[in-house]
């Protein structure tokens, strides 16, 4: 049943594509003409290289995938797992040796780097012909763009918020924090309740814990000026959001010195441990908290991150694209296999499995409108707040050498005033964009 | 290091068995056939030919690498070369940068050299204590306690660092829990991650338990050598044990003291995993990079090759610098 109407979604998208291409007269790079050509691909085969570790059942996932998509262009499915920590170095020699796969999963910050140096082909043309443009969420379309080209198809977004205990704020008479003060007053009157708590540790190896606060304060992480970059994270404003964000651990004591050197992972391990009052997490944690240690469950809440006085602050919108590689010689069998993972039935399925949310706006309209405690908070915080790194290769380079990360441990452990600590970023930053 | 112990063991696999009836026989039957047939213009090629497939080998495996990561460290090589195969030549340009950056004098160098000083000392002197113990056990206890020292030198260098990552995790960690049984701390009050001299003093820690096996087995297998006689007849004289160990066991042991101290300079100096898995060492905290941690990072983490690459061939002349001292010393010794 499933797999039936699965086909047919797929199949009016495909056609349709044809008809589009059809219509569009050959203007388009695409070199195969023609609706029925699009179908036939048998014989051929498309390999595909998929992140491991976002899906949790994504054998049986791909399984589905690879018979739809079969039945669909006749072409086999190669789908080859790589883990996330390796990816990146064996994307880059591919690249070198030209052994590329036709389609890949690439994390949202890397594909800027990739484009740039001409590994990925231009799918705007393409968006365009299927009449995409406007259904996909736009964060990750930003971060897919270079020179106006899209580089990238959006494919899932997660996005951090704050994950506490509701238990023990329910315990407590404490209400989810609607600005900074009442953040600051909450993590007061949790560790007042439960003094063995750590109400609101401040990690500092986690770059993405820091920027709702910068961007909250009105400051920036670097700006753009015609061709150049600047950094902004030591202007008053982004200052402002740092002081604020590492006082909770410096000033009020909601953190602990052992936070200074935590990467998220370390944050949601406390967390599980029943250690931890409040957290900075992803939109996929609180599933793999409650699989994790079942007693969680109906104990955990979420509330997207507040704004300084009202509304929200920006939070860091990641997630995956798919990027069809240039060097591949079969870019419309490859066009076909991405449109059908990141629209329709395969892209919600993939995103109810890994709890992330699809890149397809109408997709995450459906899913908010489902309204899941657990879910609906996160994605408030995407639609209204999400927001990109610099979209420029040379931000993949400052990632790279960890600046915010060094900036905040350097704060955090006592090392540096906030202010000295965001002029050495702001710097070293500079150094960078300026090379 | 490597070259020199490799090529003979190399050179005899694949030329050997192919030259038996000439090469392999007595000294004196290569001499007869030479004055008898004449064919001595032919004799100083032969070693070569018969080295030649290993070298080879280790043209390959060995060489060419390094003369590619020299290459590289002459160029500003980044994910852009990779990918077009291009060459981006600029001299010298990289080495002035890194040697001219106050950061490699005031942070890199002294942690790398410092920490692999202590390491190197702290290794060879546990080391040899534990194998003067052993050597007076019987052969069943000396069999257990070898057995029992080798567990730490058989865990994988990244499992070993986890484990003293935890055993110091601030937190919730075994030295932070009795800490605080003794009152002496309160948990989660103090990170010795983020400070410069204890992480190096837990990294050192983690070194040198994973290293000392070595030291005390090879210098164990030499202290078997020493013929008893000598201690017995030092001891009739009334020398102290301690008289007799700088007097007997370390005169006759130098050469494989020598041996385990440059392997161990080698090793320590070029220590990667076990920094680069503590908290803050894999580029948050820049206090505590070496010259691994820091080639890394420009090379992989910022794809900046050819400066990683000049880093890593700053790390082998000083290596090489060293050992050359080592052998220097050592030779000039044997001389006198």
């Amino acid at each position: 049943m499933q797999r039936r109407s699965t086909v047919a979604v797929t199949g009016t998208l495909v056609l349709a594509l044809g008809l589009a291409a059809c219509g569009s007269g050959g203007g388009s790079g695409s070199e195969t003409t023609g609706g029925d050509e699009a179908t036939d691909f048998s014989g051929e085969t498309l390999t595909v290289w998929i992140m491991e570790g976002t899906n949790p059942d994504a054998d049986a996932f791909f399984d589905e995938v690879t018979a739809a998509f079969e039945e669909e262009t006749g072409a086999d499915l190669q789908i080859e797992f790589q883990p996330w920590a390796s990816a990146h170095d064996k994307f880059t020699t591919a690249i070198a040796g030209g052994t590329t796969p036709d389609v890949a999963e690439v994390g949202t910050t890397w594909t800027g780097e990739f484009a740039d140096v001409g590994a990925l082909a231009d799918l705007s043309d393409r968006i365009a012909e299927a009449g995409l443009e406007d259904d996909l969420v736009p964060g990750l379309v930003e971060s897919a763009t270079l020179d106006g080209g899209v580089y990238g198809m959006p494919w899932y977004a997660g996005v951090r918020s704050v994950v506490y205990r509701a238990d023990l704020f329910e315990a407590a008479g404490i209400e989810a924090p609607t600005s900074w003060d009442e953040l600051v007053a909450a993590a007061d009157a949790l560790k007042a309740a439960n003094p063995e708590i750590i109400p609101f540790p401040v990690a500092g190896d986690s770059q993405y814990g820091a920027m709702p606060f910068i961007w909250g304060a009105g400051g920036d992480l670097a700006v753009q000026d015609g061709d150049t970059w600047t950094s902004e994270v030591s202007s008053p404003e982004s200052v402002e959001g740092l002081e604020f964000y590492t006082g909770l651990a410096t000033e009020h004591g909601f953190s602990t010195a052992a936070a200074t050197t935590w990467k998220e992972t370390d944050l949601l391990a406390a967390f599980e441990q029943g250690q931890v009052g409040m957290m900075i997490s992803g939109s996929w944690t609180p599933g793999k908290i409650v699989s994790d240690v079942p007693d969680m469950e109906g104990k955990i809440g979420a509330f997207p991150i507040p704004g300084q006085t009202e509304g929200l602050s920006d939070s860091f919108l990641g997630g995956s694209h798919l990027g069809v590689f240039e060097a591949s010689e079969k870019q419309d069998l490859a066009w076909t296999f991405v449109e059908m993972m990141t629209t329709g039935e395969f892209a919600e399925a993939w995103g109810q499995q890994s709890g992330y949310f699809p890149g397809q706006t109408s997709l995450l309209e459906k899913v908010i409108e489902e309204d899941d405690p657990m879910v609906a908070p996160f994605a408030q915080q995407m639609v209204e707040a999400g927001r990109s790194v610099p979209v420029t290769p040379l931000y993949g380079q400052i990632q790279g050498k960890k600046t915010l990360e060094t900036m905040l441990q350097s704060i955090l452990s006592g090392s540096a005033t906030v202010q000295e600590a965001a002029d050495t970023a702001a710097a070293d930053m500079d150094e960078t964009f300026g090379s | 290091m490597a070259d020199l112990r490799a090529a003979p063991g190399a050179s005899l696999d694949p030329a050997a068995p192919a030259d038996r009836p000439t090469s392999g026989t007595a000294p004196t039957g290569g001499t007869r056939r030479r004055r008898a047939g004449g064919l001595g213009h032919r004799s100083p090629l032969r070693p070569w030919l018969l080295l030649a497939p290993g070298l080879v080998v280790l043209g390959v495996l060995l060489l060419w690498p390094l003369v590619r990561v020299v290459l590289l460290s002459l160029q500003d090589y980044g994910l852009r070369q990779i990918a077009s195969g291009e060459s981006n030549w600029v001299g010298l340009q990289n080495y002035a940068d890194i040697l001219g950056d106050s950061y490699l004098w005031t942070t890199v160098l002294p942690n790398t050299v410092l920490f692999a000083l202590a390491c190197v000392v702290l290794t060879v002197a546990l080391g040899t204590a534990v194998a003067l113990f052993l050597n007076t056990l019987g052969g069943f206890w000396r069999g257990v306690g070898a057995t029992a020292i080798m567990v730490a030198w058989a865990v994988p260098a990244i499992t070993g660092t986890y484990v003293w990552v935890w055993i110091f995790d601030p937190l919730n960690g075994l030295v932070a829990s009795v800490l605080e049984g003794v009152g002496a701390i309160e948990p989660g009050t103090v990170n010795w991650f983020t400070e410069r001299l204890s992480f190096y003093a837990i990294a050192t820690l983690n070194v040198v338990h994973h290293g000392f096996p070595f030291v005390a087995i090879t210098v164990l297998a030499g202290l078997m050598t020493i013929p008893n006689e000598l201690h017995e007849a030092a001891k009739v004289d009334g020398a102290s044990a301690w008289r007799r160990f700088w007097s007997i066991t370390a005169p006759i042991l130098r050469p494989v003291f020598a041996v385990v101290t440059i392997l161990s300079t080698i090793w320590d100096f070029k220590v990667f995993t076990q920094i680069y898995l503590m908290p803050g060492g894999n580029g948050g905290n820049k206090d505590v990079f070496n010259l691994g941690v820091w080639s890394y990072i420009e090379s992989f983490a910022q794809g900046k090759y050819g400066m990683g690459s000049a880093i890593a061939v700053l790390l082998t002349l000083i290596l090489l610098g060293i050992t050359l001292v080592y052998m220097r010393t050592l030779f000039k010794e044997e001389e006198l």
